[in-house]
């Protein structure tokens, strides 16, 4: 991976929690439920555009094993949740399944796919 | 049974995600977008807003994100060995980097706009133009 490239690719991680973090909660706010499907298919469906879906991707992908715009969302909108007054110790429960979760998926579509 | 009822949520979440998305994704960002109404809408809607993953207001925010990366990397080093892994590292730490550096400017911004509500709501009569109410803030 080239220094551009690198760059490029922590951007992209930068990108997608901050317009979670500045928009998704308001679309559900001004809108209810039906804000967060509106968010969900403009904020994860385009910035998935840039992140992985044009032909030559924000995110380089270095290996073989796919590293996901989820993971930017996970990590930078509990970190913004963390800073503007959440607790550490009692997320981390939710953390652990979080994690168990991604394994056993993993697990599960290793299976069949 | 709360930690049984977020490990459900997130697996699903996991699940879905690293696989019909890649089916979709093949019709290029249509498909994209398409993937994003029926996968993440419902998603969405059955962990964040139902809540089945159990987040709670005063704690740490763990978006169903975490799990389907780590899913996607799971699911590429089973059927592609650890090499796979090895090789994405450079991408992992560089994506979790620009992650926490979003969520660190995302807070900050966030404060600053609380803190120009706040100002907006205390207001003496409202539709005061910015002017005006730095002028009374001034003078207290």
């Amino acid at each position: 991976m080239t220094l551009s490239l690198g760059i490029a690719t922590m951007l992209g991680g930068f990108l997608f929690p901050f317009v979670i973090r500045m928009a998704w909660g308001k679309m559900v706010d001004s809108w209810g439920p039906i804000g967060g499907w509106i968010a969900a298919a403009f904020i994860v469906g385009t910035v998935w555009c840039i992140n992985h879906g044009i032909a030559t991707p924000m995110i380089t992908q270095s290996g073989a094993a796919w590293v996901d715009q989820g993971l930017a969302a996970g990590v930078g909108v509990w970190v913004a949740s963390v800073l503007v007054g959440g607790n550490v110790r009692k997320s981390l429960p939710t953390i652990s399944a979080s994690v168990c979760g991604g394994i056993l998926a993993g697990v599960i579509l290793s299976l069949f796919l | 049974m709360k930690f049984f009822r977020s490990l459900a949520g997130y697996t699903i979440a996991g699940l879905l995600v690293m696989s019909v998305w890649d089916g979709l994704g093949a019709y290029g960002i249509f498909g994209g977008y398409l993937a994003a109404i029926i996968i993440i809408g419902p998603l969405w809607f059955m962990n964040h807003y139902v809540n089945l993953t159990g987040n709670e207001d005063a704690n740490g925010f763990v978006d169903m994100g975490l799990a389907i990366g780590v899913a996607g990397l799971m699911r590429d080093t089973l059927m592609k060995g650890t090499d796979a892994l090895v090789g994405s590292i450079p991408t992992i730490s560089l994506v979790i980097l620009g992650a926490v550096l979003g969520g660190i400017v995302a807070a900050a911004f966030e404060k600053s706009m609380a803190k120009e509500a706040e100002r907006d709501a205390n207001a003496p009569e409202p539709g005061m133009t910015e002017k005006e109410l730095s002028r009374l803030v001034s003078e207290e």
